[in-house]
């Protein structure tokens, strides 16, 4: 029996489980360039994400993008608001649904404590996809398509900040829709509308990754 | 049992991946802890079990006929049991409630009553009927307990006691006056949250905030994202003052306005009713037993720890002359804190307490030490005995039981009595033998 706040939580952890398993890969692939000496543009990086560039040089990024607990825009704090959202829902979820969310956590609190924080942080990406795997054990359609429409505004925001995997965003974009009216959520008509014509319909002009980030952000009033 | 115990690691691994713990405020900071478990169950044997249930229904029974009395009249101050004093001037006394019977007259549906086992007997030292909480943590560890180590529980008669949510579950239809039955949370920054989140899942209730609840014309609806609800039963979680910012605290932010109005229309039961905070007041425990005389017409059959009421002068006299071996507690507060043992008092000090005692004698209760009995607990692979108490659980529905089970807690520090979570104690699961 859903509510509007439930809603939103839904949605918040749809988006942050979403932030922490495309970041995660993205800091993968940076960590393994960085392996043959090769320079990582991670201050592009930040300003691409819209993050602050608080630190001072690639090695200091890469540890405290991912673990730093008092940096709102790291891949910990991700997973912990994943968590903030999940804890309030374990009704919803189930506690075995929430015990995912409560493993991915553990998971990246050992990974920063690890000599071999790649390795571990493998058990994060693990426990998250167990947890959306739970979701269609234990949870009610609508639920977990709301879960679902945030982890594909969260896929679309990075595509379209990161250029990662952006060939795909037209089926990205197909795919939210096709979620979204499986759910009582309410988007803002005019960004969706502009949204989806933007991207699906050839016809129309192409917009910028500006005006496609403005649509994506206030597509969900929340 | 060792097969048991040698997984008590695995179990409490369990317990944090279901997100068992409570909450702690510190310095004003939030901290959410693991609460520690230690797998030597506490065992009663069924014969003791019958007599603990026998003198458990009797004082849950008598304390619903109180609440009830106090509420509609007072018969029993008008008749001198007990002194008005220690009922009307009681904070846990509500003039909101005057007059209000709620669903099927049931007041406290469900009461935590602490007792310790001394070498005699067992002894009451607390009831709890506002928000009693804690049933959740051997409710869940006993499933994990039974994964761990399905040989102890095939070789050893353990009554089952994972009918808690069931259990639960009847008291709330038994007074729901028509609606889905909720569980009204302040949030998660609650200390004990995971209790809420899991006893709404475990009795298909629906965990809400206030946010989610509003009153209409006297009636409690959830606001859903699809329709509203009626609400016909309200587990709440919420203290009595933050309950309602209109009848109560104004400036309560965590509240339902007007859910008092729903209430005294009887169109919503409250789980338990509030004001039940004038009859677990330290200083009304002395008077339990009077209760049991007075409304039941029977001798008490579990007791309490001597107790002594500075409010009364032969009683004062006593304590003053003999504080050094007594244990003084605060009748305001709760949760360990306001507890002084007299013996860890310097010269000094007791002088000082004793004048605070003289001058507020209707603050103070006091009790002799009951020098209850330790329990095993494992401790870096070694046994050691420490303190520990028994909350016990007793539901008031449709007939009045007492939950097979119960929360055992234990101090961690082995010079303490004091077992409370929030002070650094573990659990343990109870058993009951068939």
């Amino acid at each position: 029996m859903g509510s509007k706040i439930k809603s939103e939580h839904l949605y918040w952890l749809g988006r942050y489980t979403e932030r922490v398993l495309i970041s995660v890969r993205l800091l993968m692939d940076m960590y393994d360039q960085m392996i043959d000496g090769d320079p990582i543009d991670y201050q592009g990086f930040c300003t691409r994400m819209g993050i602050d560039n608080i630190y001072t040089d690639a090695a200091d990024f890469c540890r405290r993008y991912l673990f730093d607990a008092d940096d709102p825009d790291s891949i910990y704090c991700a997973m912990r608001f994943a968590y903030d959202n999940a804890i309030v829902l374990r009704e919803v979820l189930t506690s075995e649904g929430l015990s995912y969310i409560q493993l991915a956590l553990t998971a990246i609190e050992h990974a920063a404590e690890s000599s071999s924080p790649l390795v571990e942080l493998q058990v994060v990406i693990d426990n998250i996809n167990a947890f959306r795997g739970s979701c269609y054990e234990h949870i009610d359609e609508s639920s977990r398509n709301i879960i679902r429409c945030g982890s594909s505004v969260e896929r679309i925001d990075i595509m379209i900040r990161t250029r990662y995997h952006l060939n795909r965003l037209s089926d990205e974009v197909s795919m939210l829709l096709n979620r979204l009216y499986k759910t009582r959520l309410e988007p803002d008509q005019e960004c969706l509308n502009s949204l989806v014509d933007a991207v699906l319909d050839s016809r129309k002009p192409e917009a910028s990754d500006e005006q496609l980030l403005v649509w994506v952000e206030n597509l969900f009033p929340l | 049992m060792d097969s048991l115990i040698r997984h008590t690691d695995q179990i409490n691994q369990q317990l944090a991946r279901y997100g068992v713990k409570f909450g702690i405020y510190k310095n004003g900071v939030f901290n959410e802890r693991l609460f520690p478990f230690d797998a030597i169950p506490r065992i009663i044997p069924a014969d003791q079990f019958d007599y603990l249930e026998r003198g458990l229904k009797q004082r849950v029974t008598a304390l619903n006929l109180f609440l009830k009395d106090i509420y509609t009249g007072g018969k029993i101050v008008r008749d001198g049991v007990v002194p008005a004093d220690f009922v009307y001037a009681s904070s846990g006394y509500l003039s909101a409630c005057e007059g209000i019977v709620p669903p099927r007259g049931i007041f406290s549906h469900i009461s935590g009553i602490d007792l310790v086992q001394a070498e005699d007997d067992w002894y009451i030292l607390e009831d709890n009927l506002r928000i009693p909480s804690g049933a959740s943590y051997p409710l869940i560890a006993r499933d994990l307990c039974r994964r761990a180590s399905p040989i102890t529980f095939q070789t050893n008669r353990v009554v089952d006691n994972r009918n808690y949510a069931e259990m639960l579950r009847g008291v709330m239809d038994n007074v729901n006056c028509g609606g889905i039955n909720v569980v009204f949370t302040p949030g998660r920054y609650n200390a004990a949250y995971f209790e809420h989140s899991y006893l709404a899942e475990r009795t298909d209730s629906v965990l809400a905030e206030s946010r989610d609840l509003y009153v209409e014309n006297d009636v409690l609806w959830y606001q859903g994202l699809e329709q509203t609800y009626r609400v016909g039963a309200l587990y709440r979680r919420v203290s009595d003052e933050f309950l309602d910012p209109v009848a109560f605290r104004p400036d309560s932010l965590i509240g339902i306005p007007n859910l008092m109005a729903a209430y005294r229309a009887g169109n919503v039961a409250i789980i338990n009713t509030p004001g039940n905070g004038v009859a677990d007041d330290k200083g009304i425990y002395y008077f339990v037993p009077k209760m049991i005389r007075y409304y039941l017409g029977e001798e008490p059959i579990l007791h309490n720890a001597p107790t002594y009421l500075p409010f009364y002068e032969e009683d004062r006299k006593y304590v003053l002359d003999n504080l050094e071996k007594l244990v003084i507690k605060d009748v305001a507060e709760a949760g360990g804190y306001g507890v002084v043992f007299g013996r860890d008092l310097t010269k000094e000090k007791l002088a000082q307490f004793a004048e605070t005692i003289k001058n507020e004698p209707r603050r103070f209760i006091a009790q002799e030490i009951i020098n209850f009995l330790d329990l095993p607990v494992m401790e870096k692979g070694e046994q050691v005995m420490r303190k520990a108490d028994l909350r016990a659980f007793v539901l008031s529905g449709e007939e009045v039981q007492v939950w097979p089970s119960g929360l055992t807690r234990f101090s961690r520090d082995p010079t303490s009595f004091v077992v409370n979570s929030s002070q650094g104690g573990g659990f343990k699961d109870t058993w009951v033998l068939k």
